[in-house]
């Protein structure tokens, strides 16, 4: 197999903070690599290196066979990128910015100008093509962006949470065109916060935590991983919550989990929940809930990258690492 | 069309075709040099001429040229400086473009506004009483002149707008530059006329060689008669600011990746 984008042992630092720790990644022509983790995880840094903005500290990296460090011009005549914040310029309009993309790529002005006109007229833009990009919906910002990485026709394209923001509707939308790039061939790595985005694009699934990659493989490969079925509990009274967790740990031979007022333990064996429930009720313990059921995507991320503690609040903040990037001290 | 050339009027273009949607923007360019005239000609010039405001007219407005040129050039690196906050930029790095095309581009886009700002100076200039002593040649001897600086120095304040971090910060660092460059030449005051300490700064000041040679090349007697070492040493240092800035702020720049 051919591998479009490969990474190997990436580590970058900035000041005290490190950024990747070791990061392994590898895509395969034509496939979509979904890199799944919170803000701060380093998924970006990672993108900024394989799109030659930022060098790693140690490690390689290749793009389409080019190393990203000795031969950045080649790498960067390959890739498309999206950013996380849509880069457009806002002080041209929609038409503008695809022309001045045209035109940087070395088209002629008629050609630039017909490639603009064609990619808006794709992304359902022509409407607003003669429109300031300043007026444009975040959905539109976000699809005039992804025109922009697409004018030289990349056959690999990054798009680093392509959908952080958007609505629902405008998100569907989005997914559309990324499968409809995967359709023509194109390698695509996405950065998303989401884990039901991952599995509905994404070919192949790198969770990133705190800068290493903790878990890899396909969406049902992953959900496998962390387990199938669970038996949750969730005690009436608050103060039985111990003598439960006592009950779950003897049969399931593991300390249980707990989700607030919830606790849960992997079934392997299905004799398990009638033992469990008849403890209880030998114990005289009453059950608000008592439940076998299949962890959700969410739990799945969640549990894969636990050692961080409690999950931000996924409102789309920027990567701190990002951000030093930007503005070195 | 060379790439880079390509590159270059491109990213030119993407600062100048938002100032056709929003002429509103350009009032600054024109507003500057008007209030210059009308500061250093009949607030101040009448009294350096001793009255007379004819000879404060052909003495100052060659200095408001120079110094229009020079103010203007702070835009460069503010504009430049406000881009690096932009996501557009980091796409600007990751396409197949030459290193320089991204400055080359503010610097040719700046030059354009600064024609606006000393164009509109000589407009108001010759408003109020301003003759051309001279040929078209000279003339277009001393537009060449004030651009080759304000390119030169265009490289200082890109370089400038590299390493500050925000945008005020680099405009306040650069008035304190350019203010004692301008303000302590012989732009507005004959060198006789200041204390001795000051003469010696506005001797070694480029910015005075810049403003005797625009001012003997546009109105000629009595003011050219150094104007052979005045464009020399002009252009000497714009030689020397080429040399210096240039390959500093494309370092700058890529050390901002």
């Amino acid at each position: 197999m051919r591998y479009a984008i490969e990474a190997e042992g990436l580590v970058k630092r900035f000041d005290e903070t490190v950024a990747l720790a070791g990061v392994d990644l590898a895509a395969a022509e034509g496939t979509v690599l979904g890199l799944l983790g919170r803000n701060g995880a380093g998924k970006t840094t990672a993108v900024r290196i394989l799109a030659t903005l930022a060098r790693p500290d140690a490690g390689t990296a290749r793009v389409g066979g080019h190393d990203v460090v000795r031969s950045p011009d080649k790498v960067r005549k390959l890739i498309g990128l999206t950013g996380q914040y849509a880069s457009v310029d806002e002080n041209l309009t929609g038409a503008q910015n695809l022309f001045m993309i045209g035109r940087l790529l070395g088209m002629s002005r008629p050609d630039a100008w017909a490639r603009a006109a064609a990619l808006l007229a794709r992304f359902g833009l022509s409407g607003a093509a003669e429109r300031g990009a300043k007026g444009y919906s975040g959905g539109m910002r976000r699809r005039l962006d992804l025109a922009a990485s697409l004018v030289g026709d990349p056959r690999i394209i990054y798009l680093d949470e392509p959908t952080t923001g958007l609505d629902p509707h405008a998100r569907v939308e989005l997914w559309d065109v990324v499968r409809a790039l995967a359709d023509d061939g194109v390698t695509v790595l996405l950065t998303t916060q989401y884990m039901d985005e991952a599995d509905q694009l994404a070919d192949a699934i790198a969770v990133l935590d705190r800068g290493t990659v903790v878990a890899s493989g396909t969406p049902d490969s992953l959900k496998a991983e962390v387990g199938g079925q669970r038996l949750e509990v969730r005690p009436a009274r608050p103060e039985h919550r111990e003598a439960v967790a006592g009950i779950l740990a003897g049969l399931a031979g593991r300390e249980p989990e707990r989700r607030r007022d919830v606790l849960w333990v992997p079934v392997s064996d299905l004799s398990l929940p009638p033992e469990v429930f008849r403890r209880l009720d030998e114990a005289g313990i009453p059950v608000a809930e008592l439940s076998v059921r299949h962890p959700s995507l969410d739990e799945v991320f969640l549990a894969l990258t636990k050692t961080s503690g409690a999950p931000e609040d996924p409102a789309g903040q920027q990567e701190p690492a990002a951000t030093m990037e930007r503005t070195p001290a | 069309m060379m790439p880079l050339a390509q590159q270059g009027f491109t990213l030119a273009w993407r600062s100048l075709v938002p100032l056709k949607n929003s002429p509103g923007q350009l009032i600054g360019y024109v507003l500057q040099p008007v209030l210059m005239v009308a500061v250093f000609v009949y607030l101040f010039g009448g009294a350096a001429a001793g009255g007379d405001r004819h000879t404060a007219v052909l003495y100052a407005l060659p200095g408001v040229l120079a110094q229009s040129a020079l103010m203007a050039t702070i835009a460069t690196g503010v504009n430049l400086n406000t881009d690096l906050h932009n996501g557009v930029f980091d796409r600007f790095r990751s396409l197949p473009i030459a290193r320089a095309a991204p400055l080359l581009g503010r610097v040719l886009a700046d030059l354009c506004l600064l024609g606006v700002s000393v164009g509109m100076a000589l407009l108001v200039g010759l408003v109020v009483g301003f003759r051309i002593g001279t040929g078209p040649v000279q003339v277009v001897v001393a537009v060449g002149l004030i651009l080759a600086i304000a390119v030169a120095l265009s490289w200082g304040s890109a370089l400038l707008g590299l390493v500050s971090k925000t945008p005020a910060a680099m405009q306040v660092t650069a008035t304190a530059v350019i203010m004692p460059l301008t303000l302590g030449s012989s732009a507005f005051l004959p060198i006789g006329s200041v204390p001795g300490w000051l003469q010696a700064w506005m001797r070694v000041n480029p910015a005075s060689h810049l403003a005797d040679a625009v001012r003997g090349l546009l109105v000629g007697h009595p003011y050219d008669s150094h104007l052979g070492v005045d464009i020399l040493v002009t252009l000497g240092w714009v030689a020397v600011m080429l040399a210096v800035f240039v390959p500093l702020a494309v370092r700058a720049y890529r050390r901002r990746i």
